[in-house]
């Protein structure tokens, strides 16, 4: 059973930064990527290491050997601070191009059930502005 | 600095059951070179180091080869030279009996003899009196400055009394590939004084054969085959049938690919066996008899079985140490990264049976 | 049944004589170059260089006429359908690029008339200057209308990986007109052959080419040479493949930490070396275990694997083992239908 929870005022949440909070026995991620906002849990699942003190960065598009873009209209992408193994912050999944692991998870995690997809999707929750607050549900 | 624990009080005798067979510490220069001679710590305040570090080669394109949460708050402080942090992280986070100490930063030097030699001491000096005078649990790797045999032997013996020093430490890649006659007093040396040899990737790397890779990615998977190359030099240049009591650690160069290489060596062992009359026997039994492996960074195939295979075909039950890494980016934490398709008892020799029996640990932890 | 790797070659000038123009003729006979050059990786002597009955027919243990090589081959039952010619000549330390591209386009003239021209079932790889990737392209193109050729032969002792941009000239024209790039054990000698250094046996030696081979299979990869070049394909001669599964194991395990190095590398490492790759089974380097041969055989996937007798190399009893394990089905596509998906140019 998720609950609302109230993490900061709008204004006192500028982008580009992020926040640690517990949240019912876990540590949950928040941060700000410009206008967007991602909840993530603070818990690689590849070897359980602090998820959320690490990078963020944006997708990369590339075409040919030597050529590379960024893309910044997908969500980006939490570089864990251990193995450097990168999760989308919107669905969880793991991104490396081509993980045949992230064909098959669905995207969203429902309020109860926990990692049950596999073992390398991060746990990822609803944030949301609400009236000038940001809201997370988890 | 983070702050120190006291040492751990007193608790109940138990089996040791887990140590980590690679742990990084790294000096601060400071402290280095406050120990070095006069004459030395002036050439290296003047001109610093002759060689690059492998990672101005190949900059370590994950977290900047780091675990980013181990960098200490200290300004200019560096992974792994933080006791406290090093406590807080992995010695009492993971409950370990024992750590073992590798440290690299003598291993891509490149100097005169007696610098080379004074470093040795003054890294060695700096590790017994910062690390384990602080942390029973702590264990060392004598460090040698080992293009120079005789002044590496000297170092050898004179640390070899303290028995926090569990083994003496070379380079995956020196001058000359690591079977040469010309390291084999420190093998004999190590070997006299009941010391394994370790043997870490890291040295400057020429990467002769088939020229420079461009990538990271291509010079990290790579160490696996400097290690099977040094391996297979060591092997064949009859090192092992010409020191009887040598033990091998190969630390952190990946442990499946020995199940090919014992399979090379046999098959062609029994083309080629008149050329090398000092492999009596099938070579497979020499790396058998000779050499451990650390686990990390531990292969971690689609179908864990074939994890458990790939150890039943080299024998490596026994002969497997647990190692984290700690603080290098691709750590292997010692809850998750053992698959969990070995038995019971693999488990329980890999994370601590193996290590007590080969560096002769107490069976009751110190503490 | 394709056999993917026979070696042929000159045994003196006088074999390339009509092939090698009149100055470089007189280099080499000036310089007292030897063209069985260094002859380290399969000393005449040494128990690697010819099976036993290998030379009964009195010629020297590398053919360098057809009918020695049909005597030896075809005259028998189980003769192969067709067999790729790898000559190594000419491979060592020559640094003359003008020499190499005039001795190499020699070779491929010699190939070309005394063999190819004498058996339709012979195919060859060309030989290329490794010195300059734009001189091998040359000669790539000079015989782009002789379909014989249906490979170009690297060394696995190299001056650079073979992924380097610097080779993407000469991989896009193997690309284009169907030639699979055959990396070769032994080599570019000079360098030191191992990571390490030298070696002082030859066992050592003769080991050490498994080890090197895969450096270029992670150059390729990690370059975005199949990205660039979907329709590459690449065979590894002589370099062992039981050294497969945990190469793979480490390289995807690695490329997940540090993709965004090589973003151009869109799938896991292992699709790309199990879709691009093949080994030939001479040498072989098996388990002593049965059971383990067969296990082993699983996990690299008998798809992946060329016929090949090497002739005369002999490496002991690896690929008859292999065979013991591989039901009929595996056994007909190692024989001959993986060589068939593999080079387009075969069966023409």
């Amino acid at each position: 059973m998720s609950t609302r929870f109230v993490v900061a005022r709008l204004e006192d949440f500028p982008p580009e930064t992020r926040r640690i909070v517990r949240v019912g026995g876990r540590e949950i991620g928040v941060f700000r990527v410009g206008e967007r906002f991602f909840a993530v849990r603070n818990r690689c699942p590849h070897q359980g290491g602090p998820l959320c003190i690490g990078r963020v960065f944006p997708r990369i598009v590339s075409d040919e050997p030597g050529s590379v873009r960024l893309d910044r209209d997908r969500a980006p992408l939490l570089v864990c601070p251990w193995h450097g193994w990168q999760y989308d912050m919107e669905s969880g999944q793991s991104y490396a191009p081509g993980d045949p692991h992230v064909r098959s998870y669905r995207v969203s995690v429902e309020p109860g059930a926990g990692l049950e997809q596999g073992p390398y999707v991060a746990e990822t929750f609803p944030v949301r502005v609400e009236e000038n607050y940001v809201v997370l549900e988890a | 600095m983070t702050e120190v624990q006291e040492a751990p009080s007193v608790r109940e005798p138990r089996t040791v059951r887990l140590v980590d067979a690679d742990i990084h510490p790294a000096p601060p220069q400071p402290a280095v070179l406050s120990r070095l001679p006069e004459r030395w710590r002036r050439h290296v305040e003047r001109f610093g180091r002759r060689m690059p570090l492998i990672t101005e080669l190949y900059p370590r394109a994950s977290n900047g080869g780091m675990r980013v949460d181990s960098w200490p708050e200290t300004p200019g402080g560096f992974p792994g030279s933080d006791l406290g942090l090093l406590q807080r992280q992995v010695l009492d986070e993971y409950d370990l009996d024992y750590g073992v100490l590798n440290c690299l930063s003598l291993l891509d030097c490149h100097e005169v003899p007696e610098l080379t030699a004074a470093l040795a001491r003054a890294i060695n000096d700096w590790m017994a009196e910062e690390l384990l005078d602080r942390d029973p649990r702590l264990l060392g790797s004598i460090v040698v400055p080992y293009e120079y045999a005789e002044l590496s032997v000297q170092e050898i013996e004179r640390c070899a009394g303290d028995e926090r020093w569990v083994q003496v430490l070379m380079p995956g890649t020196a001058f000359e590939p690591l079977g040469s006659r010309k390291y084999w007093p420190i093998y004999e040396a190590a070997t006299a004084h009941g010391l394994p040899v370790a043997v870490h990737n890291a040295g400057y790397e020429p990467h002769l054969a088939t020229g420079w890779p461009s990538y990271y990615l291509e010079e990290h998977v790579a160490y696996s085959f400097v290690m099977q190359s040094q391996l297979l030099n060591m092997v064949c240049e009859g090192l092992f049938a010409a020191v009887p009591g040598l033990r091998l650690v190969l630390t952190e160069g990946g442990v499946a690919w020995v199940t090919a290489l014992r399979w090379q060596l046999d098959s062609a062992w029994e083309l080629l066996r008149d050329e090398v009359p000092a492999l009596e026997r099938p070579p497979s039994e020499y790396v058998r008899d000779h050499v451990w492996f650390t686990t990390q960074p531990i292969e971690e195939p689609e179908d864990p079985a074939d994890f458990a295979r790939a150890l039943e075909f080299a024998e490596l039950g026994d002969r497997l140490l647990f190692a984290t890494d700690y603080p290098h980016w691709d750590f292997d934490s010692p809850t998750q990264a053992l698959p969990r398709s070995l038995p019971d008892e693999v488990r329980a020799a890999v994370f601590g049976g193996n290590a007590a029996a080969l560096y002769r640990l107490p069976l009751e932890s110190r503490t | 049944m394709i056999d993917c790797d026979v070696h042929c070659a000159p045994l003196s000038l006088r074999d390339l004589e009509p092939y090698l123009g009149e100055y470089w003729r007189e280099y080499v006979d000036g310089a007292g170059i030897r063209v069985t050059g260094f002859t380290a990786a399969y000393p005449p002597a040494a128990p690697t260089s010819a099976r036993p009955g290998a030379r009964d027919d009195g010629g020297p243990a590398v053919p360098n006429r057809y009918e020695l090589l049909r005597g030896r081959l075809f005259d028998s039952a189980g003769a192969p359908s067709r067999v790729i010619l790898n000559c190594l000549t000419g491979w060592e330390a020559h640094r003359n690029p003008y020499y190499q591209a005039a001795f190499a386009s020699a070779l491929n003239d010699w190939l070309r008339h005394e063999w190819l021209d004498r058996d339709e079932r012979l195919r060859a790889s060309i030989v290329v200057p490794t010195v300059d990737p734009d001189d091998a392209v040359a000669e790539i193109e000079r015989l782009s209308d002789d379909t014989r050729f249906v490979q170009v032969l690297w060394p696995a002792r190299a001056d650079a990986p073979l992924g380097n941009k610097r080779y993407h000239r000469l991989l896009a024209a193997c690309a284009e007109r169907r030639l699979v790039v055959g990396i070769h054990a032994w080599g570019r000698t000079g360098r030191a052959p191992t990571p390490s250094g030298f070696t002082l046996s030859y066992l050592e030696d003769y080991l050490s080419n498994p080890i090197v081979v895969q450096s270029h299979v992670l150059s390729l990869v990690g370059e975005g040479a199949f990205e660039r070049f979907p329709s590459l394909r690449v065979a590894l001669v002589e370099c062992g493949f039981s050294w497969l599964p945990p190469l793979l194991w480490r390289f995807d395990k690695d490329w997940k930490g540090v993709w965004r190095e090589v973003p151009w590398v869109k799938e896991l490492p292992s699709t790309y070396v199990r879709r691009h790759f093949r080994a030939t089974i001479e040498p072989a380097h098996l388990p002593a275990a049965a059971g383990q041969v067969a296990e082993l055989v699983e996990m690299v996937g008998s798809g992946w694997l060329l016929y090949a007798s090497d002739h005369p190399h002999d490496h002991g009893p690896g690929a008859e083992r292999l065979f013991e394990v591989l039901d009929e089905a595996a056994a007909a596509a190692v024989r001959a239908g993986n060589a068939e998906a593999l080079y387009p140019l075969l069966s023409k």
